[in-house]
């Protein structure tokens, strides 16, 4: 690899400190955009004819497009090739027309033989604060 | 079979190829419009020697960048992921398949250009029951190596399947 630098001030961050926040809306066209790019086809997502038939209201979400948009959150804090761990569990289905909010709260500091190690609370909520997936990830800080 | 018997089983081997279109498409469907994993020279800038690939991308790779000519021999004897066919006779009787949790960690970023190689295995099958609905949870474990056999990605995750 080449030369990446951390984004993060490890000095300057706190425990409380927040990452900057990314809203979408979630709409079908995002889901068949992720779908086609990921390769993830389960009809669930996209074919809102067999959603239906299936009993639920409409297609719903994947729950690795929710992961991705806060991977991306993440990725814009703390800066490409930063990130050393990152998971999360999923909680709620997402539906088209909510608007997906990220959240990065800093839980933890640790300066050890990897670095300058950050720890995060990570998740993503609609609108109404309905938490869809809910995790940690740890970023390097220089 | 019993589900004790699955714990260690292999679900799959496979070479994948992070391409460069693949990879774009991934960031723009995750949302993310960065110039780093599309413009060769905005990623040198940011210290790589080519596009990286987005977090969640290994959780994909398999779909997206798999070449039949240059696969490993089949680590699960014909057989296939004994994930699927643990989820499919659990199914039986219905219920529903649903993606727990997931976790990545990372050793390295990988990038465009490179060749890894995955393995996975089942690492953890058990059961709860919650509100009168067995929930069955397997645990899985997938390693990506770089050329030099190092680890670049370790996934953790599980799936669920909530009886009916």
């Amino acid at each position: 690899m080449g030369n990446v630098t951390p984004r993060l001030d490890y000095a300057a961050l706190n425990v409380g400190d927040e990452g900057p926040v990314v809203s979408h809306e979630l709409t079908r066209t995002c889901l068949v955009k992720y779908a086609g790019a990921s390769g993830d086809f389960n009809p669930m997502h996209t074919d809102e004819v067999s959603a239906q038939a299936a009993g639920l209201p409409s297609v719903f979400g994947h729950g690795m497009f929710s992961m991705g948009l806060l991977g991306r959150a993440v990725t814009e804090w703390a800066g490409h090739g930063n990130l050393r761990s990152y998971g999360v569990r999923f909680t709620k289905q997402t539906w088209p027309g909510e608007t997906l909010s990220t959240r990065i709260v800093v839980t933890g500091k640790e300066e050890g033989a990897d670095g300058k190690v950050v720890t995060a609370a990570v998740s993503l909520e609609n609108q109404d604060g309905e938490v869809k997936l809910a995790g940690t990830a740890t970023v390097l800080a220089g | 079979m019993n589900l004790q018997d699955y714990i260690g089983k292999p679900t799959g081997a496979g070479r994948v190829h992070i391409e460069r279109g693949a990879v774009a498409r991934f960031a723009a469907a995750v949302t993310d419009e960065s110039d780093v994993y599309r413009d060769l020279n905005a990623a040198r800038d940011a210290g790589f020697d080519a596009p990286p690939a987005p977090p969640t991308w290994t959780f994909s790779a398999p779909f997206l960048g798999t070449r039949p000519e240059d696969q490993p021999d089949d680590v699960t004897d014909g057989e296939g992921n004994p994930m699927m066919h643990l989820m499919t006779e659990l199914m039986r009787s219905g219920g529903l398949v649903l993606h727990g949790e997931q976790e990545f960690r990372y050793h390295k970023t990988p990038q465009c250009g490179q060749v890894l190689d995955w393995s996975g295995v089942i690492t953890d099958i058990y059961t709860r029951e919650a509100k009168g609905k067995t929930m069955t949870f397997i645990v899985m474990e997938t390693v990506f190596r770089d050329e030099d056999g190092e680890p670049v990605v370790t996934e953790i995750f599980n799936l669920i399947h909530r009886g009916a």
